[in-house]
């Protein structure tokens, strides 16, 4: 007997399923991806008694079918990996709908048992399970816990360890009265069936009789091409249900067992089934629950609930920005305090000009300016946790559906915009919880434009130069700048032929609840050690070698930048970039035409905050955020003729163009086409010059400029969909996933 | 009827829902299945409906909505 369990935690969205894996691993976890897929997998280790268990969070799901990945993937570990125990996460306060999940799961055939959580709620509202009655149902152990309470907890894995074995208990008691009633045709010649089945104690989940006959058949065809296949009767079910991936592992010709898919029956029958369990174990069901009624009554009313979102936005920006800048003054000390005890030291022991130049200008200038903005980012991540696991976020997507319906997209479409507020990458993968590919592909190119933590700094930093007391108004305005290009964007990909798009949404609006710390701490834990993390690798590394590019040239060491490998990278990628210039040379470029500013955009593209940290290395200024730094700076700049005009222009610049290499590398994974992804580059680098311009050029040859980039974007777009046409209709009766529209429609699923 | 017709704090039981294959298979998973009670919540401007099925609430937006076709419920 090997001594190490492994568990996996399966269970729907919001049942808590993350707090409960928390409350046994803390926020000692490994979080890696599942290969192959950006759905995130996060592990966790830790002894009880004389075992040690390794957790894995699988997913939150509804079902076990193959139509989404999460839903795939959840199936593929459970049949394929040695895992020893599925604990089912259940939300007692909502059985009905998780049990659907629980009856998939024990049908799977691998040992299951049911963790029962926010039973506080269920009794907050007066309403009572029959815990004795639910496992003999089932068939399976049901262990009462409190994930936020952390009740309950040593009982669970206690039970765990002891069921490792087992796949159903003995006590197995159910009639499924309702379903053989209901769909059983018992008329004079019993034509539907061939005889009565009797899987009461053998299975949890009995089918009417004519299914548990094509159950049979499917099983017996199936043994007869592939022998004994583990969980024989699971695999014919998915068969009989037409399940692709099922079919694709499994290819047997049933055609004259079965007529239709079953797919429909199976899912009403294991309802039913539910039916008659609530009926049996939950007492005083019609108990609502009032509170949650009463704040959606406000928060999602139909004039003030549009206001109240906004207002909510402007409180967390306003905390971002405010309180953020007030704990950042402290950072900046610090970091200040640091640079200079770094360069007495250095000089005492006489470390020479190339290391202490390389640790002072170049890494120290560049991480430590990146690094003063922790309470922002810090601040801006809680403020998104508390949204999102108090359950508002939800609400989001319903107050919002009636605008992004009007952009041709679902409700449910805002809440990857709203996360790219905080970083592009997540927010990217969070559009996968759209259905439709057409949604989701304009999601993921108009998210980016949603400005991210990480430019943040290059705000805070260009207005507090440039614009002094209405610094805060003008970082504000790169937020609706953004919001702005999204929705203009959106509106024009908008397809007016087709009548399926916009207001699609569906999605799930849990109950609210008062968010839980351990799992706000552990999620902003989380980002601030990514932050850190970048500020140890790629901003570290962009430091330095943006260092050596200014303090090195042909000749080798040099003193006066404007000699350097970087100036001379800067002077000659510069006039391409200003294609205005290229295209009529009476047009003012954006503004941007420094070699300086090119260098630190183009660093920017290893991660936003670079362009910060390049500007300090650039202009060797070592403590760039703190007051002195910032008045040098904006002293060198002007003296370059670089004024406020300039510098809202490179905010809005930084704001729109090319994504940085996490979220290109994200949005390829995500639209697994590389021409998608060379596409949103470009079309972002455009996007950025025509605003930029705009702003900077205030009348007269504006319009020519955006006229050409008009002309070129359109060019682009229709080119790009001429090529989708034509590759859709390659891919001829495929199932391509919910596009009601599609002329193979009437195929999908019967190939 | 359908659910975008539906009024305000009464309930209905689902007869059938004319959809593309993969959204009714999602919905049903969600337990909104034919034969089943629901209970509308809520009515945004633009059609979205919030409703409550099998002990959860759903919204959704009003091009599913007017494809849900139900009865009021006995």
């Amino acid at each position: 007997m090997k001594s190490e369990i492994q568990v996996g935690f399966v269970g729907n969205p919001n049942c808590g399923k993350t707090t409960l894996f928390n409350a046994y691993t803390g926020a000692n976890l490994k979080v890696a991806n599942w290969p192959g897929v950006t759905v995130e997998k996060k592990e966790g280790a830790f002894k009880y008694h004389d075992h040690r268990f390794k957790l894995v969070d699988l997913p939150g799901i509804y079902s076990l079918t193959s139509y989404t990945m999460e839903e795939r993937l959840t199936r593929e570990y459970i049949l394929d990996s040695n895992v020893d125990v599925i604990v089912n996460i259940v939300d007692a306060s909502s059985l009905e709908r998780n049990l659907y999940l629980t009856l998939q799961l024990i049908e799977l055939g691998k040992p299951v048992v049911l963790a029962l959580n926010m039973m506080d709620i269920v009794e907050e509202r007066g309403m009572e399970i029959d815990l004795h009655r639910l496992p003999e149902m089932l068939g399976i152990p049901v262990i009462p816990v409190s994930a936020r309470k952390k009740t309950g907890l040593d009982i669970l894995m206690h039970t765990v360890s002891h069921h490792r074995d087992k796949k159903l208990d003995h006590n197995l008691e159910h009639h499924h009265d309702r379903t053989i009633n209901k769909h059983t045709n018992h008329s004079k010649d019993q034509g539907d069936y061939k005889h009565k089945h009797e899987h009461h104690n053998e299975y949890t989940i009995v089918y009417s009789d004519d299914i548990e006959d094509k159950i049979d058949e499917v099983s017996e065809l199936l043994r007869k091409d592939y022998g004994e296949v583990d969980n024989l009767r699971w695999h014919a079910i998915k068969l009989m249900e037409m399940d692709e991936a099922v079919m694709r592992k499994y290819p047997i010709d049933l055609t004259k067992v079965i007529k239709h898919s079953y797919e429909g029956d199976i899912i009403n029958q294991k309802y039913d089934f539910i039916e008659e369990i609530i009926e049996e174990v939950l007492v005083n069901k019609h108990k609502k629950a009032a509170s949650t009624d009463k704040i959606d009554r406000i928060l999602t009313h139909r004039f003030l609930g549009l206001p109240i979102f906004l207002g909510i936005m402007a409180l967390v920006f306003f905390f971002t920005f405010q309180i953020g800048d007030f704990i950042k003054g402290f950072f900046e000390i610090g970091i200040g305090a640091f640079s200079e005890g770094t360069l007495y030291l250095l000089e005492h022991i006489h470390a020479g000009y190339f290391i202490t130049s390389l640790i002072v200008d170049g890494i120290i200038a560049g991480v430590g300016g990146i690094l003063t903005f922790l309470p922002n980012i810090f601040i801006l991540f809680l403020a998104l946790a508390y949204l999102e696991d108090s359950g508002y976020m939800a609400r989001v997507a319903y107050v919002m559906d009636g605008i992004m319906g009007k952009l041709g997209l679902s409700g449910r479409a805002f809440i990857p915009m709203l996360l790219g507020f905080g970083c592009t990458v997540p927010a990217i993968m969070a559009s996968r919880s759209l259905e439709n590919m057409r949604d989701r592909r304009k999601t993921i190119l108009i998210t980016p434009f949603m400005s991210c933590s990480a430019r943040l700094p290059i705000y805070v930093l260009f207005s507090q130069m440039f614009f002094g007391r209405n610094a805060m108004l003008v970082a504000y305005s790169m937020y609706l700048i953004g919001i702005l290009v999204a929705i203009l964007v959106a509106f024009a990909m908008r397809n007016k032929s087709d009548q399926s798009v916009g207001n699609t949404l569906l999605i799930e609006l849990p109950e609210y609840k008062t968010p839980n710390l351990r799992t706000i701490f552990i999620y902003v834990w989380e980002k601030v050690k990514e932050y850190l993390t970048k500020a140890g690798t790629t901003i570290f590394a962009a430091s330095v070698v943006i260092w050596f590019i200014l303090n090195f040239g042909p000749h080798g060491m040099i003193s006066d930048m404007s000699d350097s490998f970087g100036a001379m990278i800067g002077r000659v990628i510069a006039p391409v970039l200003m294609i205005g210039r290229v295209i009529a040379p009476v047009l003012k470029p954006a503004g941007l035409d420094m070699w300086q500013v090119v260098v630190a955009l183009i660093s920017g593209i290893a991660a936003k905050e670079v362009v910060v940290s390049s500007f300090s290395v650039l202009f060797q200024i070592g403590n760039i955020t703190s007051p002195q730094g910032m008045a040098s700076l904006s002293e060198i700049l002007v003296g370059y003729g670089f004024g406020a005009l300039n510098a809202y222009a490179l905010m809005a610049f930084s704001l729109l163009y090319i994504p940085c290499a996490a979220t290109i590398g994200v949005i390829q994974r995500e639209m697994r086409s590389a021409k998608w992804t060379i596409f949103t580059i470009f079309f972002q680098l455009a996007v950025a010059l025509l605003v930029s311009t705009l702003i900077y050029n205030k009348k007269g040859m504006v319009s020519i400029m955006a006229g050409i980039i008009l002309g070129i974007l359109i060019v682009g777009y229709t080119g790009f969909v001429i090529y989708k046409k034509s590759k859709d209709v390659k891919a001829g009766k495929s199932c391509c996933g919910g596009c009601s529209s599609c002329a193979s429609k009437g195929q999908c699923g019967k190939v | 009827m359908t659910l975008q017709e539906a009024k305000i704090g009464s309930t209905y039981t689902v007869s059938s829902l004319s959809l593309d294959m993969v959204t009714k298979r999602r919905l049903e998973a969600l337990g909104l299945t034919r034969g089943t009670n629901i209970n509308i919540l809520n009515r945004s401007r633009s059609g979205a409906v919030i409703l409550m099925v099998r002990g959860s609430r759903l919204a959704l937006g009003g091009r599913i909505a007017e494809t849900i076709h139900m009865k009021e419920a006995s």
